[in-house]
């Protein structure tokens, strides 16, 4: 009887993980397309782990940010600022550590998203502005006070110890970037999946009114999802300022498209209350092999474009339920 | 006397301009079962969410076993031991059962939320309720009755002083309702206040002690129950003197051609093998509890669902119905179960509504003609009597009785032979129920066929001419009314007449549920 339980059991567990193909098919799809760039790419250095850990590294602040951005989209909420706010915490992390050294450099970067995130949570909670145009203005002033306070040069960052910490260093092969974007992964998933904020948060976006009627104070949810997204944000820019030695007001741009792709490729609802952090870190790793296979193929810049907004659009309406 | 659990006293409330309650009391004694009655706008809804600490109150106290509330909030409400399930659901559907059930209260271990303890203990209160519901399976694949079920669940989990039920019946089957009482009466000996919210008198009757009747944001009567026969209750809720539903006019209409015949069909999952016939001027009832295949059966009729096998005919013609549009142009009307998701837009005019069907007919060049929109509006306005401000007010403005007139006249408006109504009155105050029954029998005497779902029996046997039973997805009885009256029965009582006919059609439903029973334990 219990043998028959067991089996019973380990062919439910499979038939659930196949019969859900539709939910898994990002793991699917991130399994499929490395065996076939492995395959088709393997005489140009696909495997070689220089390769594999350059994918880390270009991927790394999309899935920082994209792991905030999970918890926005689970609120039923958007951020459309994120890649501007990185490029103006890049800039200001750079005016102050070169002003008064790496560790108030840190505190500015931090404080840059902070900011930014409780300015956007005021309007979107306060106000009552939807947060998709409370973040597309934010999008356009971040990236303005960047250009302005930047003077539209790079800022140079002259201190090694900060380089090293954030984005430029590495273990012996191992970037310390791929330690960030763990953190950021783990952190995030037992936050989202194992904690009151986390369940409050995929409550919000699931039923608004019968969240507040629960006794949850959305507002509150998503005035705070915002805050963690901005300042998610400020650390992916401190990570593209270390990396590149330099802060500049274009670090960034465009990210936020990159990021709601990576969370919704990775079964984040674009509608609320449903989330997954570990699904987001593959999507933004499936995005970074996307484009390192694309360009290992030897593809033009426009037929990247192409090719990749195309396997984007595959992967989600293979996701889709059909009803 | 036992302790008082809840005094409101001097409650006002107003919106803009609008005086929602004016100068209300409500008493609530500890392991009582308190009704509050009143028709839709009497102010029942404003007064719990006052009481909940939604609503601020304009003017007006509030105690909790005699220690006054002084913050008004949810959680101000709550921390008091108020526990309130709410008509529209305070569920989140991406969730599962048990998440739903100790939301904001989540089992912890080590600082994490531990959902297999969650579903343990959620299962153990399902064990007590003996509700069966798999507390991993997520709200949203719920029924309308499993969730109403979880809702209460998660209301008494609360360990609540004070429960607040409202509707809490809507959607549950005969044999639900009496496994939920059986638990209030189990919750009221533990000195916990109940207030119960429904239309259904018949259950108000038989759950509760004492009841509060509002009327237009004011009290009218605080009584124990046993004073308050069902006429009385209905005279204090409507205002006026009235029979209730006994008052519809019966008129038999003159029964023409078959418009509309289902042989041997079939859907997905339910329903099985369905042959019946709907006259013109003809009503027929479909009569069965939740699951039993109802709904999906309109569904199928309106091109919502896929027809797996079998085939309809309309006006005697075979049609092939994949998608609304098909089943519209066919000439069959659907209105549909839920009134503000599936057939009204709110947030749009009296007039957008009313026209929607028949928007291409109003059109030339695309361009929509204004004023053949206003007349076709105006002539259901006055063809329904629908009430309202004007036909440029947005619908949600109007009572739940006459959003459903909009979706009636929305249908009217495109001149369909055959009606499937799908619970029409859910949600509506006795006095506009009746007025919905009456346009019923009058749409049958202007020659259309119409088949109607109700969970209320006395509704059902009001409106309709012949009463389908249906249990697990299949027909079991086909019962015309005048076989549900008893012949020897000289009592010229209409209500009276309703009520033992309504007895009847319980023993074909149960009669009916018997039989799927023994056919599923021939199976196994």
């Amino acid at each position: 009887m219990t043998f028959t339980d067991t089996k019973d059991r380990t062919r439910n567990a499979l038939g659930g993980f196949l019969g859900n193909w539709r939910q898994n098919i990002i793991y699917i799809g991130f399994a499929a397309i490395f065996v076939i760039f492995a395959l088709t790419l393997n005489d140009r250095g696909f495997l070689n782990p220089n390769n594999l850990l350059n994918i880390v590294r270009q991927t790394t602040m999309i899935a920082v940010m994209a792991v905030a951005m999970t918890f926005v989209l689970s609120a039923g909420e958007i951020d459309l600022s994120v890649g501007a706010v990185a490029g103006l915490a890049s800039v200001t992390v750079a005016m102050a550590i070169a002003v008064a050294g790496p560790f108030a450099g840190i505190m500015a970067g931090l404080a840059t998203g902070v900011a930014v995130g409780v300015f956007n949570g005021w309007l979107t909670t306060k106000i009552g502005i939807p947060s998709f145009l409370t973040t597309l203005a934010m999008m356009g002033i971040a990236k303005g006070v960047a250009m302005w306070i930047s003077g539209t040069s790079a800022v140079p960052i002259l201190s090694p110890g900060y380089s090293w910490w954030f984005g430029g260093g590495s273990i012996g092969h191992v970037p310390v970037l791929l330690f960030w974007m763990l953190i950021f992964g783990v952190v995030g998933q037992v936050v989202l999946r194992r904690t009151s904020f986390g369940r409050r948060v995929l409550a919000t976006g699931g039923g608004e009114q019968a969240a507040s009627y629960s006794g949850i104070n959305t507002s509150r949810v998503k005035f705070r999802v915002l805050v963690i997204s901005s300042t998610a944000a400020a650390v992916a820019g401190m990570l593209y300022a270390g990396r590149l030695q330099s802060g500049r007001f274009q670090l960034g741009e465009g990210d936020e498209l990159s990021v709601i792709a990576a969370a919704v490729l990775g079964g984040t609802s674009l509608f609320g209350g449903k989330g997954t952090v570990i699904g987001t870190i593959v999507g933004a790793l499936m995005i970074g092999l996307i484009n390192n296979g694309l360009i290992l193929m030897g593809l033009e810049f426009s037929q990247q474009l192409i090719a990749r907004g195309g396997i984007i659009i595959l992967a989600v309406a293979l996701s889709q339920k059909r009803v | 006397m036992a302790p008082v659990a809840v005094r409101m006293k001097g409650i006002s409330k107003h919106f803009g301009g609008v005086k929602a309650l004016d100068n209300v009391d409500l008493e609530v004694l500890a392991g009582e079962v308190h009704a509050l009655l009143g028709g839709n706008g009497a102010g029942k809804s404003t007064i719990l969410k006052v009481l909940n600490g939604v609503h601020v109150p304009s003017a007006g106290t509030i105690e909790v076993a005699g220690v006054p509330l002084t913050t008004h909030s949810p959680a101000a409400s709550r921390a008091a031991g108020i526990a309130m399930n709410y008509q529209e659901m305070s569920l989140i559907p991406t969730l599962t059962v048990a998440q739903n059930v100790f939301l904001t209260r989540e089992a912890k271990s080590g600082g994490l939320i531990d959902d297999t303890e969650a579903e343990r203990r959620a299962a153990e209160l399902f064990a007590m309720l003996e509700v069966e519901i798999d507390p991993r399976a997520i709200v949203g694949d719920l029924g309308a009755g499993q969730k109403q079920l979880t809702e209460i669940v998660k209301a008494i989990s609360q360990d609540a002083r004070v429960l607040v039920l409202d509707e809490p019946s809507t959607a549950l089957a005969v044999s639900d309702v009496d496994r939920l009482f059986t638990f209030l009466r189990k919750l009221k000996t533990q000195g916990v206040a109940i207030i119960y919210v429904s239309h259904r008198m018949d259950e108000i009757a038989r759950i509760a002690d004492r009841a509060t009747i509002l009327r237009d944001g004011q009290n009218v009567t605080t009584a124990d129950i046993a004073d308050l026969p069902v006429d009385v209750m209905i005279e204090h809720i409507v205002g006026k003197r009235s029979l209730g539903l006994a008052d519809v006019a019966r008129n038999v209409a003159v029964q023409g051609d078959v418009a509309l015949e289902l042989r041997n069909v079939s859907g997905r999952n339910k329903p099985k093998d369905i042959s019946l016939k709907v006259h013109k001027g003809e009503v027929v009832g479909l009569a069965g509890l939740l699951g039993s295949g109802r709904t999906s059966l309109a569904k199928l009729i309106a091109g919502i669902e896929p027809i797996t096998a079998g085939e309809i005919r309309i006006n005697d013609r075979p049609v092939h119905i994949r998608r609304p549009s098909d089943a519209i142009a066919a000439g069959v009307a659907l209105v549909p179960e839920a009134r503000a998701t599936q057939g009204i837009i709110p947030s749009q005019s009296v007039a957008d509504n009313a026209t929607l069907a028949v928007l291409d007919k109003l059109s030339k060049f695309g361009f929509v003609d204004a004023a053949k929109m206003r007349a076709t509006t105006d002539a259901q306005i006055e063809r329904l009597s629908i009430k309202t401000a004007s036909r440029d007010h947005a619908v949600s403005t109007l009572s739940g009785g006459n959003q459903q007139k909009v979706v009636i006249g929305k249908w009217l408006a495109s001149d369909p032979d055959v009606f499937v109504l799908d619970e029409p009155t859910a949600g509506i105050d006795i006095g506009s129920k009746s007025e919905i029954i009456q346009m019923v029998r009058d749409l049958a005497a202007s020659g259309k066929a119409i088949l109607m779902i109700s969970s209320e029996l006395s509704e059902l046997l009001t409106a309709c001419d012949r009463i389908i039973v249906m249990a697990e997805g299949r027909s079991h009885a086909d019962i015309p009314h005048a076989n549900l009256e008893d012949p020897a029965d000289v009592n010229t009582n209409a209500a009276h007449r309703v009520q033992v006919a309504e007895q009847r059609l319980q023993i074909a439903i149960q009669n009916a549920l018997k039989s799927e029973q023994e056919i599923s334990n021939d199976l196994h």
